[in-house]
């Protein structure tokens, strides 16, 4: 058997009974997939609802650690307990 | 919805099918070896290249302060991140998009940008921190980083320009199993087996307890094993490969078998701070770890280490790099994609040369703030790991996307739940630490 022949890729035009055809997702046809662009936005349980403002509220709270660090470095007195 | 399967390979013998290239193999074993290779990488890339030079600075000092006893942990770490990552491979498999083109599909502008702005800026930072570990390692390896610096950004930027995905997927699958040398230095440093093994099986608790020290470095471990760019980059790289809803399997595999191999890297890189810690090295960063440990280990165990943070560091660096440029292309809508020539994707590689480019410039500016540096990546990775997840969860309990196929199950979602509420809580804890250490007094 020819080993570099049978790493080469050739152009598979027909599978004999019994045997696969291995194909690079790359070399093969394009698979169509689920279309979301038309699904628009999530529709929105309560639960995902409350999710995302738990999350809303988490970022906000840690801007506002980000800024006292700022507040920090940059000298302003914003600690009482040094 | 609709999921058509047209490919040959994904039924594995087709009646009539459309002429593509390939091989015809007649063993069902050697067709299912085949098809493993062939959708080989994105699992393993996304796991060993956040064995990033940040992750190699956390767990030699981890093995440098507490020997193996912190080894379970990462065992603990290992079905985590899998579970994490297998979540993107569906959402990836399914869509065939990103994952910030969906976030701004199914979540709408606001949280759209955000993931994208948040995303790139700590992405930005990292790549910062992974040129100065290339410019520590190449200067104990007495080569001027002014020189190897712009070599290595150089050849980052070839790397991804050949317009051939598979070229770059294959040189950066070698250059993860070069991390293989990790397990020939941890065995060459002697450790314990039994110990390792108990260390690893059995979770304790270091000797001097629970210290704010033990908390916190427990916390950069979790924040170095998950890290927010790879969602992004492992669900971008799989819709670029343009994975078959057959190659599931496989792409779980593939995110398995990286899984593994990282903890055991990341494993071996403990062993190798254990080993400073029984010498009696002092150090500050894992080169001079190298540096120090070649008068018990010998030449080849420094040069190997230092090799391997560069290693560690390039491989981090295009991972991310990627990642960014993949998500600004597909919310911009630019053509994004490993398989198109410069001329037909220029915003794309653009994005990643001027994220490396920038990156390696700054590491070149003397005084340069690298300390505030690493703490900003710290804390913004801290605040954007948890909601990533969030809202990786919503959309893979998403059935007008996924359907019932590829839909979280209910054993699913208990799971991620614990890990995103245990996530919040840790980042919480290390963002707020890094922000106001003097919150946190008496921990």
């Amino acid at each position: 058997m020819n080993v570099l022949g049978f790493l080469r890729p050739s152009i598979i035009n027909e599978v004999p009974e019994n045997h696969f055809a291995v194909v690079h997702p790359l070399d093969d046809v394009v698979e169509k997939k689920v279309e979301t662009s038309t699904l628009g936005s999530m529709p929105m349980t309560v639960s995902v609802k409350l999710s995302l403002m738990a999350l809303r509220g988490y970022l906000i709270l840690m801007m506002l650690l980000v800024l006292y660090h700022v507040l920090d470095l940059a000298g302003v007195p914003v600690q009482q307990g040094h | 919805m609709q999921m058509e399967v047209l490919s040959i390979s994904a039924t594995g013998v087709a009646a009539t099918p459309p002429p593509v290239r390939g091989r015809v193999v007649r063993s069902k074993w050697l067709y299912s070896v085949l098809t493993f290779l062939m959708v080989f990488g994105p699992g393993l890339i996304v796991m060993e290249a956040d064995n990033d030079a940040g992750a190699v600075s956390t767990y030699v000092q981890a093995g440098a302060q507490y020997g193996t006893k912190l080894l379970w942990l990462l065992l603990l770490l290992l079905p985590v991140t899998y579970f994490i990552q297998e979540m993107v491979v569906r959402l990836g498999i399914a869509t065939g998009k990103g994952h910030a083109a969906m976030i701004y599909q199914r979540f709408g502008k606001w949280w759209g940008l955000f993931s994208l702005v948040d995303l790139q800026l700590v992405n930005f930072l990292t790549l910062v921190t992974e040129f100065a570990a290339i410019a520590l390692a190449l200067s104990h390896m007495n080569i001027t980083p002014k020189v190897g610096v712009p070599v290595a950004a150089v050849g980052l930027v070839f790397m991804v320009l050949t317009g051939s995905y598979r070229r770059w997927e294959r040189i950066t699958v070698v250059l993860c199993l070069l991390d293989i040398a990790w397990l020939v230095i941890a065995f060459k440093l002697h450790p314990g087996l039994g110990e390792v093994l108990h260390d690893t099986f059995i979770p304790s608790v270091p000797a001097g307890g629970m210290t704010a020290g033990l908390v916190f470095l427990v916390i950069a471990i979790v924040g170095t094993t998950i890290a927010p760019w790879q969602l992004f980059f492992q669900q971008s790289c799989i819709a670029d490969k343009r994975l078959r809803f057959a190659d599931l399997k496989w792409s779980r595999l593939d995110t398995f078998l990286g899984a593994v191999f990282t903890i055991v890297v990341a494993g071996c890189m403990m062993i190798a701070g254990n080993a400073a810690r029984v010498h009696g090295v002092q150090f500050s960063d894992p080169a001079q770890m190298a540096n120090d440990l070649r008068w018990f280990s010998g030449e080849a165990i420094r040069s190997g280490i230092l090799l391997l943070m560069i290693n560690a560091a390039v491989l981090g660096t295009t991972a991310i790099s990627l990642s960014g440029a993949w998500a600004y292309g597909e919310v911009k809508g630019w053509p994004h994609s490993l398989e198109m020539p410069v001329s037909k994707a220029k915003g794309f590689y653009t994005t990643y040369l001027v994220c490396v480019a920038l990156a390696a410039a700054i590491v070149l500016i003397p005084g340069a703030p690298l300390q505030l540096i690493i703490i900003g990546v710290q804390v913004l990775a801290g605040i954007m790991l948890p909601s990533a997840i969030i809202f990786l969860q919503l959309l893979l309990n998403d059935k007008e996307v996924l359907g019932e196929q590829f839909v979280n199950r209910r054993w699913n979602n208990w799971v991620n739940w614990t890990i995103i509420i245990t996530m919040f809580v840790l980042s919480l804890v290390l963002a707020a630490q890094v922000v106001a250490p003097n919150l946190f007094p008496h921990i």
